[in-house]
Parts: structure tokens; C-alpha cells; sequence
């Protein structure tokens, strides 16, 4: 096939299964890929819907089981902790809903392209923006790579086990993940690690809430009230702990990985859903965990500080609760390494044109596998540093991804919409709506956080 | 080895050599790029406010 940058020439994905006409030179990474697809194809052939179903779910059950990270879990108790039952018991899965619009959208295009968000941004709109989508990326993942392993480094402490254990766990955990070089077993790994962010709903049932004053807070009430800028901080930090720019990465490039379709749309949907239903439901259990805290000084537990959560949950709850809340810190700082360490390599391999599959060996994409490694490396470090502020990290990292967010959702947004790149698959007008709805009251909950504190911190106000 | 011979099972636009071809670029009007600049600058300033409070925090 002629290279070739005529917009007539390139066309969407979607034919039939059927080798391409030419006869077109293959790589190790492609026969990876083709032999899981083989079994896919073999599936649907025999029409076995659910092997169908095991084979072809992963991208979107890991965008939003990954998000239900250690400080997303830790946002969520402190929304309870501080609020108790009400508001935040619905908002939570509204914030899935908004979730699913988004992450819906990337698992469609990698389905119809076959490749991943950097790629896209960089070619179609330029290398500027391609660049610098890349650049936010890299710092946010950071700075939640580091929150990330203090939350490993939380969940050990309950059981008097160090920084040096959690570093070692996390890091540990990603080269074993990458030692099977095949995309499928990178994913049943982290699919592995996924299923125990359930431990937050077992937590929620271990402190025996009031089914009636669950079933009440359905009605959005009682409404937060108290201190503005906190509740800001709050809100822009729930926002933050189910939306963020890696999540628009990792499932795009996971899925374009996987070998995702145009005939697995539907099961990419559900997918998605799934992943969404789990993590509100999960994130909502951590929530009520939290909320057993409000008659106990909850509000005074600050994120982190002293690996708070647990040890204040088994003083009321019981010893039960709080193994099972600081179990599933260590989970939610476990999965979200692999996700967010993923989503990094594959920008870094997208934005500099080189390879980026876990199909490849690590001769072959060594920016993959090294970025993939060394963003780990580098926040393992931080956690190490004697005195650094890691309370402060963990609080502000859903924060900064809330602020650079809007960036990566409307580039997102032109993507799907764009009928050169997605043919018929591409966003109807009411998807669009929508989708514009999320992005701006995403962009308004980061700037009125970061603007009130901004003042008051330079005490123009307050 | 070409895919005849590997029985590759992908589809049009799947493989290695054709994804590493670059999609055309968009055509975007002034308007749709200033805004882009615009939303960029504002997300970038934003952030800066983020990260001087949480340098205050910590100092």
C-alpha cells in the first residue's frame, strides 16, 4: 500500500474479516496480535457469546477500575468522612456516567483507526498539540504515580510494613507485568489485580450503614455544606478521581493493542459499562466506608496523614473493616501503577513515531518498555525522599489532572467527530452535546479549585 | 513472511506498515485553533495556580 496523505485515500477501517489485498510484510507484534484475534474470530464463528465476552472485555474495565486509585478511594472516604452520607452518594455514579461518554469515544476510535490518542493528536492536528498533550500526560502521571505508591505504602503501614516493602511490591509488579511481551497477559495480570478494588464494597458492608439513610442520600441530599474552599477541593478532586487524561490514553491505545474492531463496538460498549458500574459502585463503597468516620472526626483525617483510614476504620468498625479498607489501598495503588505506567508508554512511544504494543519484545520497542519502567522508577524514588511532602502530592494530583483535563477531552472529542477519520462511526450531534456538557463543567470544578485556592493562598481572599 | 503465509487474522488497516502511515491532516479554521490556544493557555495558567498553592502548602 502507497503511503500516501490524500484524505481521499485513507479510509476508515471496517471491512470484513479478510486479509488486506496487498501482500503487505508482517511483523512479530502483528502475529501476536492476529493469533488473539483468531481466537475471537473462532468464538464468534461458533457463536460462544460468552467466551466472546471474556475475550474481548479488558480496556474498559481497567480505564475505570485503574481510576478507582488510591487517592480516588482516599477522595471518596474523605467525601464521606467529611459530608457523611448525602450528596456525594449519587455523584459518584453520575461522575461514572460522564466517565463512560468519554472513555466510550476512545474505545470507538482505536475500533475504527487502530490507533492510539497520541497518534492521532500528533498527525491530525500537529506535532505541537501531539507534544503537548504528551507533556501533560507525563506530569500528571507522575505526580499520581507517586500518590499511587504512597497508597501501597498506606495500605502496608496498618500491617507495620514499610516504604521499602511498598517500592519494592509496586516496581516488582510492573516488570513482572511486562515479562510475558504479549498484550493478553499484560492485561489478565492487571485484570487479576482489578477484581479486589471489590474489597472497598466488602469494607462498606463491614461498618454496617443504615440501608435508609443509603437509600435517602439517593435524592442528592443533604447537600455539602461548610467551609467553600474545601468543599472545592473536594469536588474538583472527586472529578478528578473519575476522569482523567491518562484514562483517555490508556484506553485508546490499550484497545487499538488489543486489536479492537468496528464488529466488537458492541462489546467494547459493554466493556465500558461495566467498568463504569463497577467503579461507581466501588468508589460509592468506599465512600460509606468513609462515612462511618463522621461521628468520629472524620474531617479531621487529611488524606493520607498517618495512614489515617484504616487504622481510624478498625477503631470504630472493627479490625475486619480496616484490613479490608488498607487490602484495597494496597490493590488500588497496585492496579493504577500498571494502568498509569501503560498509558505513559504508549504515549512516549505514539508521540516519538517508534513502537508501542505489548506485542513487541523489548528489543524492539525499547522507548516503550523503558518508559514504562522508568516513570515507575522515578516516583518509587519520591516516596523514598526523607521528608518529602507526599500528603500534599496525593491531595493535589486529581487536582492538576482535573485543571489539564478539558485540553485532552476536546481534542478527544474532535477525533470522534471527525467523518474524514471515523466515517459512519463517528459522534451523532446529541452524542456531542454531551459530551461538550461533561467537558465544561469538568473545566469549571479544576479552575474554581485552582483559582479560590491560588487567592487564598496569596491571601488576596479569605 | 507476508500475511498469506503467516494466516494473519486481521483486518483492513490492522497491520504494523499501515498504522505507522500517518492519517491526513485535519483541516482546522482559525477559529476552532484559537480557541484551542485559548483553552490551552487558560488550562496551563490554571495549573500554575495549582502548583504555586501546593508550594505554599508545603513551605
Amino acid at each position: 500500500m502507497a503511503a500516501s496523505t490524500n484524505q481521499a485515500d485513507f479510509r476508515p477501517a471496517g471491512l470484513p474479516v479478510a486479509v488486506a489485498p496487498a501482500q503487505l510484510p508482517v511483523t512479530r507484534e502483528d502475529a501476536r496480535r492476529s493469533d488473539d484475534r483468531l481466537h475471537v474470530h473462532r468464538a464468534r464463528g461458533q457463536n460462544r457469546r460468552w467466551l466472546l465476552l471474556w475475550l474481548l472485555v479488558g480496556p474498559g474495565i481497567l480505564a475505570m477500575l485503574g481510576e478507582n486509585d488510591g487517592p480516588s478511594m482516599i477522595s471518596y472516604a474523605a467525601d464521606g468522612a467529611q459530608y457523611g452520607l448525602g450528596f456525594f452518594v449519587p455523584f459518584i455514579p453520575v461522575l461514572f456516567a460522564m466517565a463512560y461518554i468519554c472513555q466510550e469515544m476512545c474505545m470507538r476510535i482505536a475500533a475504527v483507526t487502530h490507533r492510539g490518542y497520541g497518534t492521532l493528536v500528533l498527525q491530525r492536528y500537529g506535532r505541537a498539540w501531539g507534544w503537548f498533550g504528551a507533556a501533560d500526560l507525563t506530569l500528571t502521571n507522575l505526580v499520581t504515580l507517586v500518590a499511587e505508591f504512597v497508597s501501597i505504602r498506606v495500605g502496608l503501614a496498618y500491617f507495620h510494613l514499610g516504604s521499602g516493602v511498598a517500592v519494592t511490591l509496586g516496581l516488582a509488579l510492573v516488570v513482572f507485568s511486562l515479562s510475558g511481551k504479549r498484550y493478553w497477559r499484560w492485561e489478565r495480570i492487571a485484570l487479576g489485580l482489578a477484581v479486589f478494588n471489590g474489597l472497598f464494597l466488602l469494607a462498606a458492608i463491614l461498618v454496617r450503614p443504615s440501608p435508609g439513610a443509603i437509600v435517602h442520600s439517593l435524592s442528592f441530599v443533604p447537600l455539602p455544606g461548610g467551609n467553600v474552599n474545601t468543599l472545592l477541593l473536594l469536588l474538583a478532586s472527586t472529578v478528578g478521581a473519575t476522569v482523567t487524561p491518562w484514562m483517555i490514553f490508556f484506553q485508546q491505545s490499550a484497545s487499538a493493542d488489543k486489536g479492537i474492531t468496528v464488529r466488537d463496538l458492541k462489546h467494547g460498549r459493554f466493556d465500558t459499562a461495566a467498568g463504569a458500574v463497577l467503579g461507581a459502585v466501588f468508589g460509592v463503597g468506599a465512600l460509606i466506608a468513609g462515612a462511618a468516620l463522621l461521628t468520629h472526626h472524620g474531617s479531621g483525617i487529611q488524606g493520607f496523614a498517618g495512614a489515617g483510614f484504616p487504622g481510624a476504620l478498625a477503631h470504630v468498625a472493627g479490625s475486619a473493616a480496616g484490613t479490608v479498607f488498607a487490602l484495597g489501598l494496597i490493590e488500588a495503588g497496585a492496579l493504577a501503577i500498571l494502568t498509569i505506567c501503560a498509558s505513559t508508554a504508549y504515549a512516549a512511544g505514539e508521540c516519538a513515531g517508534v513502537s508501542h504494543s505489548f506485542n513487541s519484545s523489548p528489543g524492539n520497542a525499547a522507548a516503550f518498555y523503558t518508559a514504562n519502567i522508568a516513570v515507575a522508577v522515578v516516583a518509587a524514588g519520591v516516596i523514598l525522599i526523607p521528608g518529602a511532602p507526599l500528603l500534599s502530592i496525593a491531595l493535589n494530583a486529581n487536582v492538576l489532572a482535573t485543571v489539564l483535563l478539558p485540553v485532552s477531552l476536546v481534542f478527544m472529542v474532535m477525533l470522534a467527530s471527525d467523518k474524514g477519520l471515523m466515517g459512519q462511526h463517528a459522534n451523532k450531534r446529541s452524542t456531542n452535546a454531551i459530551a461538550i456538557t461533561v467537558i465544561a463543567f469538568v473545566g469549571l470544578c479544576g479552575a474554581a479549585y485552582g483559582i479560590d485556592s491560588f487567592l487564598q493562598a496569596t491571601r488576596l481572599i479569605g | 513472511m507476508n500475511q498469506d503465509e503467516q494466516g494473519i487474522h486481521l483486518e483492513h488497516g490492522q497491520l504494523v506498515t499501515e498504522t505507522s502511515l500517518p492519517v491526513p491532516r485535519a483541516a482546522v479554521s482559525a477559529f476552532v485553533a484559537s480557541g484551542l490556544w485559548a483553552l490551552r493557555a487558560f488550562a496551563v495558567l490554571v495549573s500554575l495556580m495549582v502548583i504555586y498553592t501546593f508550594i505554599s502548602q508545603v513551605s
